[in-house]
């Protein structure tokens, strides 16, 4: 075997140019992919982040049949217990809980229907980054009697800090709901829908204001960045009852957001396979020409006993070897960079940046570092150099020295 | 069949040249017995290289065969005509033929190493065949580090590596200036002499046909004269 690789490698460097004209093509390719998917995943990570972080969280918790009628009337006791067993999956951070109703608010003349939101601030900033998000006043405390409400909502009351709003609506099972309550901040979640609709309460006061006590309509699941959601998911289900909760994932709550990636993803696929094509005929080009010059050579050394295998193995360790110095050479010189743009996200300048802010998102791709997107194309790369080796393996398989030994 | 080393029986190989029969070989028999240093000598187109392609596994005939050593070679599969080859058959080309990616001690050693000899033999074998080819010095050298005289030499040290039963040499001095020449035919007048090897060659060269001690003339595909 020794003697296989010893050949191998030295007909690598026999022709250096050759060589390094493939290993050059093939770090480029690697590069390339590499920092591109980064770049694109990273970009959906953060589009989601900032869709999931703002609201919706990754996973939620309904009452069974809630997402298809959100009503009070579909809330379910908060039962400590449950949220603890959750809280033991790896990876699951913390249970937010959360009331969610709708509610008239009014100011003098003017009404308008608002979504209450009733949470827990203290549980909720690990979720959200509320302080950047405030514009004025401060962040009410869980048993403060003060709401926060979204900016495009006090506009259109005219309302400032410290102002009073009336709410009135429908409770739990039909109670009557009724309160005024003072403006303790003024937030801009980021995004033209949610400002124009949220108001947030504390949790207590608004299990108060509809009469349901200790109920919440949702449990909010906030993970930690790197735990797989498919698997918490998973293990969510497990732990519930299924004919007493639904389990959500953000996919499936915000289809439109998932729907949105995978349209742009596959632009970025389509780019990366044409760069693939390309790297497969450089590679396969190389193969064939390592091959066609040496078929004398080749018919020598299968007269004087050298068997088939070692010719085949000897020329797969060829093509690999000039595939995996390109690979490694591509992950090298591209993981700081992605790694640096991962720290320092890219901003996206001008109008589309600003377009991008209108509707909630950071102007920012930072890279993705997932070691995934590397493993993936190095396996590409190396499944290309396996294939291109398949031309070798057949032309030595029928090769016959006499034959081989006329072609020079 | 003890001294046989060779028998041919009827060899006949046709070429199909478009819609041209070749008869390359017509009905060839003859034995070469061990030690014998023999030329096969005949114009273009005669039937050498096809008689020493045969002879050495290289090619298959379309009729008749070739026995070595009790083997009927002709019947071998593919895969164990390699074997037997590398175990019984010696080679030495008109244009050498070394592998160019290793040196001279390494283009000796590479039949030894297919042949999964021990290291030591193997180390001792290629230093006493260089020396005896007289390339001591050169060992390390590369096939384009050398001259056309010092790769044959080479070349005869690899056929010699394995210790084969014979040595099918095609037109070994056809690229050699007269002084290699005269270097390479001492080398294997030597070998023949002191070690009993069996050479078979296919020359137009002169000097190396008043070197051998027998001469099989072929013509046309036929032995013409057997001279012993």
């Amino acid at each position: 075997m020794n003697l296989t690789f010893k050949l191998a490698w030295r007909n690598i460097w026999r022709n250096k140019k050759r060589s390094l004209i493939t290993i050059a093509s093939v770090f480029i390719a690697v590069f390339l992919a590499i920092f591109m998917r980064s770049m694109q995943l990273g970009m959906y990570g953060n589009m989601i982040n900032n869709v999931v972080k703002t609201y919706s969280g990754f996973i939620q918790i309904h009452k069974k049949g809630y997402w298809d009628e959100q009503t009070l009337n579909n809330a379910f006791k908060y039962r400590k217990g449950l949220v603890d067993s959750l809280k033991q999956i790896e990876g699951v951070v913390d249970v937010i809980p959360r009331l969610q109703t709708f509610s008239l608010m009014s100011s003098g003349h003017l009404t308008k229907g608002v979504m209450i939101q009733g949470i827990d601030i203290d549980k909720e900033k690990g979720l959200v980054s509320w302080e950047d998000r405030l514009i004025s006043g401060n962040l009410f405390s869980n048993n403060d009697n003060s709401i926060i409400v979204t900016k495009d909502l006090a506009q259109y009351f005219n309302k400032k800090v410290g102002d009073t709003l009336v709410f009135i609506g429908q409770g739990y099972h039909g109670m009557s709901a009724s309160g005024k309550f003072s403006i303790g901040g003024i937030i801009d979640m980021k995004n033209p829908k949610l400002n124009k609709l949220l108001v947030f309460v504390p949790l207590k006061l608004a299990q108060d204001y509809n009469s349901a006590e200790n109920m919440v309509t949702h449990l909010i699941i906030n993970k930690d960045d790197n735990a797989e959601n498919d698997l918490i998911f998973d293990q969510i289900n497990d732990k519930l009852d299924q004919d007493h909760y639904e389990v959500m994932t953000w996919e499936k709550m915000i289809p439109e957001l998932k729907e949105t990636i995978q349209v742009d993803n596959l632009g970025g696929i389509l780019m990366i396979g044409i760069l693939y094509m390309i790297i497969s005929f450089g590679i396969l080009g190389t193969v064939l020409m390592m091959t066609e010059e040496r078929i004398y050579e080749l018919g020598v050394m299968l007269a004087v006993g050298t068997k088939k295998i070692k010719l085949n193995l000897m020329l797969v360790f060829e093509s690999i070897v000039l595939s995996l110095l390109g690979v490694l050479l591509g992950i090298l010189l591209v993981s700081p960079i992605i790694y640096y743009y991962h720290i320092n996200p890219l901003v996206i300048p001008g109008p589309k940046g600003q377009a991008l802010k209108d509707f909630g998102f950071e102007p920012l791709i930072p890279f993705s570092t997932d070691w995934k997107i590397i493993f993936t194309h190095a396996m590409i790369i190396f499944t290309i150099a396996i294939i291109a080796s398949i031309y070798p393996i057949l032309k030595v398989s029928f090769l016959k020295p006499v034959e081989a030994m006329r072609a020079k | 069949m003890n001294n046989i080393v060779i028998k041919t029986n009827n060899l006949s190989k046709i070429y199909h040249q478009g819609e041209i029969e070749v008869n390359a070989l017509n009905n060839v028999s003859c034995e070469f017995q061990k030690g014998e240093f023999t030329a096969i000598v005949g114009p273009s187109g005669s039937g050498k290289t096809t008689f020493l392609n045969i002879i050495g596994g290289l090619d298959s005939p379309t009729s008749g065969y070739v026995q070595i050593a009790d083997v009927n070679i002709s019947k071998l599969k593919s895969s164990k005509l390699i074997d037997f080859r590398l175990h019984n058959i010696g080679f030495i080309f008109q244009a050498y033929n070394l592998i160019p990616v290793l040196t001279a001690k390494e283009n000796v050693e590479f039949i030894m190493l297919l042949q999964g000899t021990d290291k030591e033999y193997r180390n001792k074998r290629t230093h006493d065949l260089l020396e005896e080819v007289g390339l001591g010095e050169l060992v390390n050298r590369r096939p384009t580090q050398l001259s056309g005289g010092q790769q044959q030499r080479v070349a005869v040290a690899r056929a010699l590596a394995s210790k084969p039963r014979f040595i099918l040499a095609d037109e070994p001095t056809a690229n050699l200036d007269s002084k290699s020449t005269t270097q390479l035919l001492d080398i294997m007048a030597k070998l023949n002499e002191e070690e009993g090897t069996t050479f078979i060659f296919s020359t137009h060269d002169q000097r190396v046909i008043d070197r051998a001690k027998r001469i099989i003339v072929l013509e046309d595909g036929k032995i013409v004269e057997d001279k012993k």
